[in-house]
């Protein structure tokens, strides 16, 4: 009885739900064209970069091909922008700490795992991937690509004096690329407003958007502090910004967001078993760029998610450990312990405590630990330096 | 107009000399690699490059520093980066602590890739004790594929010395070149001294 009635109740949310959006002209979606074909010479070029473009990615070694992830991602675009619209996307998921998601002109789209370590809930990822899909339905990689053909040359001269000064060109040459399909300060626009459109659509909370950048704001704030910087907060977007600024785009997103439905289940659960496998990679690598700041900010929204679990205090006494000061030391021996705790099970725990043990002076303690890790791992690729480290 | 155009070459050619200007080490002792106290006697003939990113780093190669390379790191001091910092604001660089770990040295190699070349990809593969020029230190292996997706192999060998850091890494891509001249790395890195 009591099920058949929350069943009742769910399908009279859902009408109410549906009801609101068609009362709202405004919030209807604008209708779609599939199987878009290039028209004219400079789209035709552009697809056949953005081709080439997919054909690498999809082939490179930093593809996370394990698991279920891109299916699950490719899933939470379809929830997001509905059926019709995600049937032709590619969805790759790439190895990268850094903030980002894209998609080309030719529907590729491409998540990388900073950004999947940044969400929140699964609302804050539709939105963001939304967006992106927005920018594909505009056709936003075509308008004003004449004007940006110069980006090209400019990407070929820095291939040459990259060649020259031996300074790594990867990442200018990656950004470049990624230049052909910059968008504009209007087009960023645009395509958030379109993507709050899904968003009413798709029943995630209104304010997903906007929580992101928040979020955003205050992770740049906290790598600021970490290194002893001053907080960079634009109020107002340089003139050569293509995107508007974290604020104002927080702010934009939020005024908007007031005017829709207030949507329903953030879904937060979803994203966390979805993740799970995946966390340990990638707060590993996250742990490895030297931003103290960063770092503890996003393990402290990771533990708002889901407490503080083994994974999250191993990653916080590997976060520590690295920046070795005494007290960061003496920290991080107690996140490990906690993290043993709460059920880490894996050696390498007994191994980094024993190291951060006889980095502190705690050579004894230091020892039991390694002598812990010998002992469940004698087999181990590094077995015969820790037996001389605790020989010494 | 051809004339100047050959003049202007002609001013580049000799403006770009010193610069890029690489030489040949030949077989036999020497000293004073890195602008350090690591001295070697190759067995047979090394490129240096004139070129090394940083300011006690030394690059020799065979064939081209993407196809094989050795990076000796001669003495770098508590407080200071393996390489030259390009942004020290926004992407600061791990720095050598003089109560380092000889386990730390892998560490702070990756994390220095990572940051300074956009290496999403590495990983440290075994580690066991060796000696550097006579004093107790590490060996080891590790992978890592930069930005042009080549899988790359490396072997080093480091080892600290009142307090600074001595490393001599060798890299080359996984495919034919890291057997190819691996064991003229090996010979090399034994031939060292302190």
């Amino acid at each position: 009885m009591r099920r058949s009635l929350a069943l009742l109740a769910s399908a009279l949310i859902a009408c109410a739900g549906s009801a609101a959006h068609a009362v709202d002209p405004t919030l209807a979606l604008p209708t779609y064209t599939a199987a878009y074909e290039p028209t004219n010479v400079d789209e035709r070029g552009l697809w056949m970069q953005a081709d080439e473009a997919e054909r690498r990615m999809r082939d490179s070694p930093l593809r996370i091909r394990d698991g279920n992830l891109e299916k699950y991602l490719l899933g939470v675009l379809c929830r997001e922008v509905g059926q019709e619209r995600c049937a032709g996307v590619r969805l790759y998921a790439m190895e990268d700490p850094q903030f980002n998601a894209s998609m080309m002109p030719n529907g590729a789209m491409f998540v990388q795992s900073g950004f999947l370590l940044r969400v929140r809930n699964e609302g804050e990822l539709a939105a963001v991937l939304g967006h992106e899909f927005a920018h594909f339905e505009l056709r936003h990689g075509l308008n004003g690509f004449k004007n940006r053909r110069t980006g090209t040359d400019v990407m070929a001269w820095v291939t040459v004096l990259g060649g020259i000064s031996n300074t790594p060109t990867g990442s200018t040459q990656l950004s470049l690329v990624g230049s052909i399909f910059r968008f504009n300060r209007d087009q960023e626009t645009a395509a958030d407003l379109l993507g709050l459109k899904y968003i009413a659509q798709s029943g995630y909370p209104a304010h997903s958007a906007s929580e992101i950048w928040k979020s955003l704001m205050a992770e740049q704030e906290a790598t600021a502090r970490g290194r002893k910087l001053k907080a960079k907060q634009h109020f107002t977007a340089g003139f050569f910004d293509t995107h508007p600024t974290p604020l104002s785009r927080a702010v934009y997103l939020a005024q908007e967001a007031d005017k829709l439905p207030a949507g329903g289940d953030p879904r937060k659960q979803e994203l966390q078993d979805a993740l799970a496998p995946y966390l340990p990679r990638f707060l590993a690598a996250q742990n490895k760029l030297n931003d103290f700041g960063g770092t503890d900010y996003i393990l402290s929204n990771l533990a708002a998610r889901s407490g503080w679990t083994s994974d999250l205090l191993f990653a916080r006494g590997e976060l520590y450990r690295a920046r070795a000061n005494p007290r960061d030391l003496q920290l991080a021996s107690q996140f490990y312990r906690e993290a043993k705790a709460a059920g880490y099970a894996a050696p390498d725990l007994d191994r980094n405590l024993g190291l951060a043990l006889i980095r502190n002076g705690q050579v004894e303690e230091g020892r039991a630990a390694l002598s812990a890790y010998l002992m469940a791992a004698p087999e181990a690729s590094d077995a015969a330096i820790i037996h001389t480290l605790m020989a010494n | 107009m051809l004339r100047v155009t050959i003049s202007i070459i002609a001013l580049l050619a000799a403006c770009s000399t010193p610069v890029l200007a690489n030489s040949l080490i030949g077989p036999g002792p020497r000293a004073g690699i890195a602008k350090s106290r690591i001295s070697a006697s190759p067995a047979g003939e090394w490129n240096k490059l004139s070129l090394s990113g940083g300011k006690n780093v030394e690059v020799w190669t065979l064939d081209g520093d993407s196809l094989n390379k050795v990076t000796f790191f001669g003495g770098i001091a508590a407080g200071q980066p393996l390489l030259r910092e390009r942004d020290k604001k926004n992407s600061p660089l791990p720095k050598v602590a003089s109560n380092m770990l000889v386990t730390d040295i892998p560490t702070l190699l990756e994390t220095t890739y990572r940051s300074q070349y956009a290496v999403n990809q590495m990983a440290i593969d075994t580690q066991a004790p060796a000696q550097l020029g006579g004093h107790a230190g590490i060996r080891f292996t590790y992978n890592f594929t930069k930005s042009d997706d080549v899988r790359r192999k490396g072997e080093a060998f480091g080892a600290m010395v009142n307090g600074q850091l001595y490393l001599v890494a060798y890299e080359a891509p996984q495919i034919y070149f890291f057997d190819k001249d691996i064991e003229k790395f090996r010979t090399l890195a034994t031939s060292i001294k302190l």
